[in-house]
């Protein structure tokens, strides 16, 4: 069988297997973070120092930005806000975040142990009635 | 034989030898008691819409399409409701727990607003799934208003248990 019969079924097929996938934009520079005022000081600050730089509304990282913005968390309603942290403890028990290939170029972006256990509890856990 | 016979020929038997290559739609299940539909949450416009633009992937009730059997189309629409069921499956609502629902429906929301659900490839062999932009509002604005419905409620039940210990 001659190769070039070949070739259109093997495009097509490669076609089906295609994803578009997206470049990560790796941000450096993390811009000071304003947010909700019954966010806990010790998550501030770790969401400050490891998330905020490419979740944030200006962001140059789109996918980023469009996953989670902590600038729009802060303003968002509370069934929204159990939402996104749902998502965010989906995303930190996988070991997704930071990204792979985001921690390549900034190694020391990575969550310690201890950053990491924190960000779980806060986001997994149920909110507590105060009043 | 001449070049005519290989430029057919030759995919004529690789289409042949394909099917061949086992492949499995995710199962159809009609009994479907955990429903979001069951459930009571969906109005009558939007249970409308999740039937005709949604269902097919997004459920146990998924109707085949003939070439659904047919290798290579049969891979492709194996593997996009196995996925799409992982994701969200609406046969299977009742056995989501509060905060899955409230991821799901948020993701509904930004799917659907930004126009990614149903997908493309979806919709243009299925043109009724089409949702425009009238549509699409009336889903994300469903999909939020029953966010603050459970979330809402689960504050409630909350709060009776606190009542309870309390007693």
């Amino acid at each position: 069988m001659k190769k070039l019969t070949l070739l259109p079924m093997a495009a097509m097929v490669g076609l089906l297997f295609f994803q578009g996938t997206t470049k990560p934009e790796v941000e450096t520079a993390p811009n000071h973070l304003a947010m909700s005022p019954d966010m806990p000081e010790n998550i501030k600050a770790i969401v400050d120092q490891k998330c905020y730089g490419c979740h944030n509304a200006e962001s140059k990282n789109e996918k980023g930005k469009a996953k989670l913005d902590w600038d729009a968390f802060e303003a968002s309603k509370k069934s929204k806000q159990m939402a996104t942290k749902g998502k965010i403890a989906e995303v930190l028990e996988k070991g997704d975040m930071p990204p792979a290939k985001f921690l390549e170029n900034k190694p020391e972006g990575k969550l310690s142990e201890a950053e990491l256990a924190t960000l779980m509890e806060w986001s997994a856990g149920k909110k507590k009635k105060t009043e | 034989m001449k070049r005519w016979h290989y430029l057919l020929g030759g995919p004529a038997l690789l289409l042949l030898i394909i099917q061949f290559v086992p492949t499995e739609l995710p199962a159809v299940e009609t009994d479907n008691s955990g429903d979001i539909i069951a459930s009571g949450i969906v109005s009558e416009e939007v249970t409308k819409m999740l039937k005709t633009s949604c269902y097919n992937c997004h459920s146990n009730e998924t109707e085949y399409p003939w070439y659904s059997h047919v290798a290579p189309s049969s891979w492709l629409v194996a593997r996009d409701v196995r996925i799409a069921r992982e994701e969200l499956n609406f046969s299977l609502w009742q056995d989501y727990d509060m905060i899955e629902q409230l991821e799901k429906l948020d993701d509904i929301y930004l799917e659907v607003e930004a126009g990614k659900m149903p997908l493309g490839i979806y919709t243009l062999v299925h043109q009724s799934a089409k949702l425009d932009d009238a549509q699409r509002k009336v889903i994300i604005e469903w999909a939020e208003a029953t966010m603050d419905v459970i979330a809402e409620s689960e504050e409630d039940a909350e709060s009776e248990e606190e009542e309870v210990n309390e007693e």
